[in-house]
């Protein structure tokens, strides 16, 4: 796909450097050899950027992990480096400074760095358990990693338990402190859209932090110059979108059939890498595996780490396609290398042809291993989705997102029940049947919760209230507002899904999996409630004319923002949102535009998904933005607080513990 | 008009000056031999406080009784403030590059002063520093290190969150003279001490100490140049030694020649060694060349980045080498042509034509001696010469055709600026590269540590730098010194304030707060416009609904969880809880950060808002926790009854009692069946287990008892029998006459498990089923036999013939009998 020239995307190139560099100088401010210490969950993610390698130049000696308590005193300087957000980590840090403090002989120093800022309650903390004088205190600003060129993440894996589950909205403030920065550096977003009461939260939160921008920007004597000229409208991005995952959960439930997706549901990927049997690859060559250091743990000696990225040669062909177009592009590029293979053997070479082929050889090598590895991917993955489970897991997936009588298919959920299929696979049909038709029936909720508590468990007692907690799994109620649609836009609290699918087209009967011109195919016909959300703004002419196919095709909608549109959001829960900002000084924003040297408009809409986004989801927002390109050289960027799938968020209602354990 | 070369003075091949920068300093009976003398950077404050090693008579206005003080002047002597000393021995007074004083006492305890304020914020240098006392201290921009009675090191390198840091060791003996090299300066980054022990001197540093091996010692005084590279050494016979601070070259060595040492040795910019006695000056230049010089009255050194000033009752001189670019143009006998630039102007002034005729000789380097010009202005002190070089430049930059003004105009911004700050009421004498180093923003600080408010401010707006800080610190010395009544103190503040950008009202409430005028501070806390910042300020205030509520408006989630934290230590638990209660966002943070942590917490909660099915529900993650199953029963009783008066929560209740019910069971089942465990299973599990160990009748007690449906029942049951290749007693079940979930799964569970034989048997019984698939069935178990029977019932030809491709042997022949039996039939 060539770019378009117009096209300048956010610079991941950038942020990667800059947090590389940030991390690199904290640790050398620290003089000599020392150990760091590492919250499990930040050791992905500093992988994303840094090799071991290189922290290991930077004189770190070993890395521990914090949840492991077992910080031995080899070195005198011991770094901890951790999420500040959380009193739980601020708490283990300081006990583990005091037990080092109170074993070791030696008179050790110690440095905690915070990520993303230092706060107050990790003060308070440290100053309770008598360690804050101890160490020296430092943070590094990481915010958005990029995982792909079009996709930043926050990378907060506790993002849909604190938001969801606890209501904790911590994560919505470290969503708009980086948002923040991205428009310190980009402008001002021209135009906020959203949708969701937390999108509005997170809206009404930036408007809240940018009027305190400049009260600080005009406080701070180094630049305040170039901040508030900072302040101004970008002139690359064209809007933000914020999709609250409450709006979408069914979405998240669904399982992904995408090829990403599905590695994703059955293995899990996470900063970009993904573990599985290494008997399933078994032929493959060991390769120099990029040993992402951070990952010290012996893992067990059967699992093998894969990396899922760009530096793949095939997987950024077959990331995004529907797992049922998988085998016939794995067999066409097999072919394609036999044939090369054969043009080596067959001919007579000149020494130019000969050198051609060598300098060619690395690439081919890679591509061939690459393929081993994808062929024995998708084959192990063949077996599960052929599994008769499995499709009958799917067949009510797609009944209810299709729209059919829910209750029609309880049976097949009992059965699956009874025959023990995992925990999650069940709660995410019944979570989906819930979200779908706001609620289900009180009787047979309550049924149905019989059942899960005798085939799993009393204990998930507290697995149910959770859920319901998170509004995943809730009796039906008459006044839910659902009967009455006409309610207002802000106090909306059920989504008419019926209406959607109608008015949103969410259900497309005739998927093109192979070259696919529809988001739909995805999820093999459901298109999802958040990706049609972005169309509503991004592409209106395109989904008015999917929506109202039968008819002539009359005047599309118009204009920005949700226009044309504003019936069948209105319809979705939550609140709406759409904000314009403009810059106070005029002239600046000329200026801005002008140094750009861009006579169009900004070409980048940023889409943010707050609680998380789905690898389908991604896919679809692709193809979205491939059509964009190819029309009016616009594009998407995707932003998220963290990649989550059904059995993610579900799983964290679980209650993973048992009685007598 | 005295000529620019009056106070230049030869020293070697190089020229320094002295310039006179204030008279009538102090005060004419002020013993400054006996005070200490140090001097704040960038020509800052002088802190001035008696040596109390000298005896002295108090006399005069230093009337017995009267408590001592540390004397904070300006350059020219006047006085900013006094520090009073209520303490016990000092071991160093000192100042960072901000201007903020550093009291050290002798016990260890360090004050530090910001903005020439008498508010002090203290901390400490750690126990050794205490037990045994701090003898001296070095300082330097960021930090100081001090020298304990041990021979041990401590270091301080910042301000805004002092941790004091030992340095390696030093070795014993005594410490004759020391020195630092700031961090900046050094290879490893950290602060290095240089110490004179014996013969030799060795640097420490934090992690080691190194002897550099020199013989000339003892030394009795050691100094750093300004930027590190050179250090000066006075050896016991008299000699100055100037070597690198690496300690592989000596660059230069000069005798003084005279019996008593100095009182002090000091750098007089980076390229020569200022030696002072009671009121003489020895100036040391390159190779070892000097002059000296004799003052009226005792002299204190106070050295500055780019020269030093010498500080007598009397006056204040600034010794400096001459700038290059002022010796370019005044020195005698220069041919440069900014030298003759100013030749021509002086000319034009008398109207003379030798003015053209030196333009014209200077042509081709007019922009550079214009250049000359400019930069010469900016090092002079004296007004009349600034102007004469301006003058000069402005007309040779007229001849010129293209020249770039905006150094120019710089210049002379810069010099208004200087010649203010000059003026000897403000007593600021900063010199152009100590004012560049320094930078506008924070002179214009300093002048509002002065309380020169208009002058801050018209400088401010000058070079159009920000000025809200100008009147957050006017604002807060206005609430700090006014005795008016609060309300037109408040108003003035606000009608002054409002309108500007950026102005920080919480500062201002904060220094309300600190005077003890609480409601003027949340009055003036009112304007202020971000959230987050009130907060704070209101919680020391006592108005903690109203931080909370700032707290929340902010959405910082951290500042939220930090203002519950604080309320919850002050407020009895009830009341914390009514606060919370109203706030979702509050009591959400609570309850999340609770469950970590303290369920106790949570358990009030909960029982105060009257949430049973939240505490029934922490009741049964507790019995989870319960090590063992009679805990786990009890608290699984407890949060039954805690749901049991309520017709709602009936499933619930039954739920909780059929946990109790099936712990129970399997209890039992552990006691019947030694060595197999059944707690933590589920219903299912436990049913399928009993089924699996062949206790199916037991399995089937669990099903009554717990009244499990009859579709899951089979279920377990069939994977159970499945699991344990029971075929016999799944050869009874297909005699069955019913089955809840059909027959099929019978035939897949079977077959999956490599039975075919068994799972054959039910075919026949999967009657709801279409032919096709039946055949399929058959074909699956390996019986084309059956299969074609199958065909043949269904009179379907087709498919018999396709099954003959698929028969074998007998089987071939078979299916051709029926396909024949059918055609007959036709």
């Amino acid at each position: 796909m060539a770019a378009h020239p117009a096209v300048k995307a956010i610079n991941t190139q950038e942020i990667t450097e800059k947090a590389r560099r940030g991390l690199l100088q904290l640790l050398e401010a620290v003089r000599g050899k020392k150990n760091l210490v590492i919250e499990r969950s930040l050791a992905g993610t500093i992988g994303l950027f840094v090799k071991f390698s290189t922290l290991q130049e930077y004189g770190v000696d070993k890395i521990f992990f914090l949840e492991n308590h077992n910080v031995d005193s080899s070195q005198r300087n011991i770094i901890f480096l951790c999420r500040g957000e959380s009193a739980k980590t601020a708490r283990m840090v300081a006990e583990q400074i005091k037990l080092v403090r109170s074993e070791s002989q030696i008179d050790h120093e110690f440095s905690i760095i915070w990520v993303p800022r230092r706060t107050r309650v990790s003060d308070m903390v440290l100053e309770e358990h008598g360690t804050l004088g101890e160490a020296t205190i430092s943070q590094l600003q990481l915010h958005f990693i990029p995982l792909e060129q079009d996709v930043l993440s926050l990378e907060l894996d506790t993002a849909v338990h604190d938001l969801y589950l606890r209501k904790d909205p911590t994560c919505i403030f470290a969503s708009a402190q980086a948002l923040m920065r991205l428009q310190k550096q980009y402008g001002l977003f021209p135009r906020i859209l959203g949708k969701g009461d937390n999108a509005k939260k997170l809206a009404d939160l930036l408007q809240k932090m940018r009027s305190e921008e400049e009260v600080n920007a005009a406080a701070d004597s180094n630049n305040s110059y170039l901040t508030s000229f900072g302040l101004t409208p970008s002139s690359v991005i064209e809007n933000l979108i914020i999709i609250d995952r409450d709006v979408d959960f069914p979405t998240v439930l669904s399982t992904q059939l995408t090829y990403e997706g599905l590695i994703d549901e059955n293995y899990g990927i996470t900063n970009n890498q993904t573990e599985v049997e290494s008997s399933i690859l078994g032929g493959a060559p060991a390769q120099p595996q990029s040993q992402n250091g951070t990952t010290q743990a012996p893992a067990t000696a059967t699992k093998r780490k894969l990396q899922l990225d760009t530096s793949d040669k095939l997987y950024p062909s077959l990331r995004d396609a529907n797992f049922a177009t998988i085998g016939p592009t794995l067999n066409r590029t097999a072919r394609r290398l036999q044939s090369d293979q054969q043009n080596i053997h067959n001919q007579d070479q000149s020494i130019a042809d000969l050198k051609s082929f060598v300098s060619k050889l690395p690439s081919y090598q890679a591509e061939q291993a690459s393929l081993k590895i994808h062929t024995s991917l998708a084959e192990e993955l063949m077996k599960v989705t052929r599994s008769e489970l499995f499709n009958q897991m799917l067949e009510v997936q797609q009944n209810l997102l299709a729209g059919s009588d829910p209750s029609a298919t309880h049976e097949n959920i009992e059965e699956l029940i009874a025959r023990d299929v995992p925990f999650k696979t069940v709660l995410r049909l019944l979570c989906l049947e819930s979200c779908l038709s706001n609620g289900i029936r009180s009787r047979d909720l309550e049924n149905f919760k019989r059942q899960i508590l005798q085939a799993y468990g009393f204990q998930h007692v507290l697995t149910l209230a959770n859920l319901e907690k998170m509004g995943l799994l809730v009796p039906r109620e008459s006044h839910r507002g659902y009967l009455n649609p006409i309610g207002s836009a802000a106090g909306q609290t059920a989504t008419d899904w019926n209406a959607l699918r109608k008015g949103l087209k969410l259900w497309v009967d005739d998927v093109q999996e192979d070259d696919p011109n529809d988001v739909a195919y995805v999820f093999s016909g459901f298109a999802p409630l958040s990706v049609r959300l972005v169309q509503c703004i991004l592409q209106k002419s395109q989904l008015y004319n999917l929506v109202n196919q039968p008819r002539q095709p009359s005047s599309a909608p118009t204009g920005t923002g949700w226009k044309g549109f504003e019936d069948v959001v209105a319809r979705i829960r939550g609140a709406t949102v759409d904000v314009t900002q403009k810059g106070h000084d005029a002239d600046a924003s000329h200026a801005r535009k002008t140094l750009r040297g861009s006579k169009e408009g900004p070409k980048i809409s940023l889409v943010f998904f707050l609680g998380g986004v789905t690898f389908a989801e991604i896919a679809a927002l692709r193809l979205v933005s491939a059509q964009m390109e190819e029309k009016e050289g616009r594009k998407i960027v995707i932003m998220t607080t963290g990649l989550v799938n059904g059995g993610r968020a579900v799983g964290t209602a679980v209650e993973k513990r048992e009685f007598g354990q | 008009m005295s000529k620019a070369t009056a106070d230049w003075k030869r020293v070697g091949d190089r020229f320094y000056r002295s310039i006179r920068l204030y008279t009538d300093v102090f005060a004419p009976d002020l013993e400054l031999e006996n005070y200490i003398v140090v001097g704040a950077p960038y020509s800052g404050a002088v802190a001035l406080y008696r040596d109390e090693s000298k005896i002295f008579a108090p006399r005069g206005s230093q009337a017995v009784g009267t408590k001592a003080t540390i004397d904070l002047y300006s350059c020219a002597g006047r006085l900013i403030r006094q520090i009073p000393r209520d303490r016990g021995a000092l071991a160093a007074v000192g100042w960072s590059e901000d201007e903020r004083l550093l009291v050290v006492g002798q016990d260890g305890e360090v004050r530090s002063y910001a903005d020439l304020g008498t508010d002090f914020t203290p901390f400490s240098l750690g126990h050794e520093a205490e037990e045994y006392g701090v003898k001296s201290c070095r300082f330097w921009g960021t930090g100081f290190v001090a020298l304990l009675g041990n021979n041990r090191f401590v270091a301080v390198t910042r301000y805004d969150e002092p941790r004091p840091q030992a340095l390696a060791s030093a070795p014993p003996g005594e410490v004759i003279s020391w020195a630092v090299v700031p961090p900046e300066y050094t290879s490893s980054r950290s602060v290095e001490v240089l110490l004179a022990v014996g013969r030799t001197v060795h640097v420490v540093d934090a992690a080691e100490s190194e002897d550099r091996g020199l013989q000339a010692g003892p030394f009795r005084h050691i100094a750093v140049s300004p930027n590190g590279k050179f250090i000066a050494l006075y050896t016991d016979d008299g000699k100055v030694w100037v070597i690198s601070s690496d300690f592989q070259e000596r660059f230069s060595e000069y005798d003084s020649r005279v019996k008593t040492p100095p009182k002090d040795l000091q750098w007089c910019g980076n390229n020569a060694v200022v030696l002072a006695w009671e009121d003489e000056i020895h100036l040391v230049g390159p190779s070892g060349s000097a002059t000296s010089f004799e003052y009226d009255g005792f002299v204190h050194l106070v050295p500055d980045v780019d020269g030093i000033r010498v500080m007598t009752n009397d006056v204040c001189d600034f010794w400096q080498k001459v700038p290059d670019a002022c010796e370019e143009v005044w020195r005698l006998g220069s041919s440069s042509p900014a030298s003759v630039l100013v030749d021509a102007v002086e000319m034009l002034e008398k109207k003379s034509a030798k003015a053209d005729e030196n333009i014209q000789l200077i042509r081709g380097n007019l922009d550079e001696a214009v250049n000359v010009c400019v930069r010469a202005a900016g090092q002079e002190y004296s007004v009349h010469r600034q102007k004469q070089l301006l003058k000069a430049a402005s007309f040779g930059k007229s001849v010129l055709e293209l020249y770039n003004s905006d150094d120019y105009v710089d210049m002379t911004e810069v010099l208004r600026v200087l010649n203010a700050v000059r003026f000897y009421e403000i007593g600021v004498p900063v010199s152009y590269d100590q004012y560049i180093r320094l930078t506008p923003e924070r002179l214009v600080q300093r002048l509002v540590n002065r309380q020169e408010y208009l002058l801050a401010l018209k400088i401010s707006e000058f070079l159009r730098l920000p000025v809200d800080k100008i009147y957050v610190a006017w604002a807060r010395q206005k609430v700090r010194s006014s005795s008016t009544d609060e309300e037109s103190i408040c108003e003035e503040i606000v009608r002054k304030l409002n309108g500007q950008r950026g102005i920080s009202f919480e500062e201002v409430a904060h220094a309300a707060y600190e005077d003890g005028r609480g409601s003027m501070a949340i009055q003036l806390l009112e304007h202020e416009p971000r959230a987050g910042k009130q907060v704070p300020l209101l919680l020391s205030l006592g108005e903690e609904g109203g931080a909370l509520d700032k707290a929340i408006d902010s959405g910082d989630t951290d500042l939220i969880f930090w203002v519950l934290l604080n309320l919850k230590k002050k407020m009895p638990l009830s009341t914390f809880f009514r606060t919370i209660n109203s706030r979702p966002v509050a009591s959400a943070i609570v309850e999340a950060s609770a469950i970590e942590q303290d369920q106790e917490v949570l358990k009030d909660l909960y029982y105060q808002d009257d949430r049973r099915v939240d505490g029934s529900n922490l009741l049964l993650s507790e019995a989870l926790s319960a090590s063992d199953t009679n805990g786990s029963a009890d608290k699984l009783k407890m949060a039954a009854k805690l749901l049991r008066d309520s017709k709602d929560h009936a499933p619930q209740v039954a739920a909780l009692e059929d946990a109790q019910k099936l712990l129970k069971f399997q209890e039992a089942f552990e006691r019947d069946l030694q060595g197999e465990s059944f707690v933590g299973l589920s219903v299912n599990e436990t049913m399928g287990k009993l089924v699996r160990l062949g206790h199916g009748k037991r399995g089937m007690k669990v099903k009554e008892e717990f009244k499990v449906g009859e579709k899951g029942w089979a279920w377990v049951r069939l994977r159970a029998l499945v699991g344990r290749r029971e075929w016999r007693e799944l050869e009874e079940l297909s005699k069955g006459r019913k089955s809840a979930i059909g027959w099929e799964p019978y035939f897949n569970e079977i077959l999956g498990a490599g039975n075919p034989k068994v799972a054959a048997l039910f075919i026949p019984k999967c009657t709801n089923l279409a032919v096709n698939e039946r055949i399929e069935m058959w074909l699956k178990c390996g019986l084309v036999k059956n299969a074609a029977e199958e065909a043949l019932k269904a009179k379907d030809r087709e498919k018999l013939e396709e099954l003959r491709g698929k028969a074998s042997g007998q089987g071939v022949v078979e299916v051709e009998r029926m396909i024949n039996l059918l055609g007959r039939g036709r």
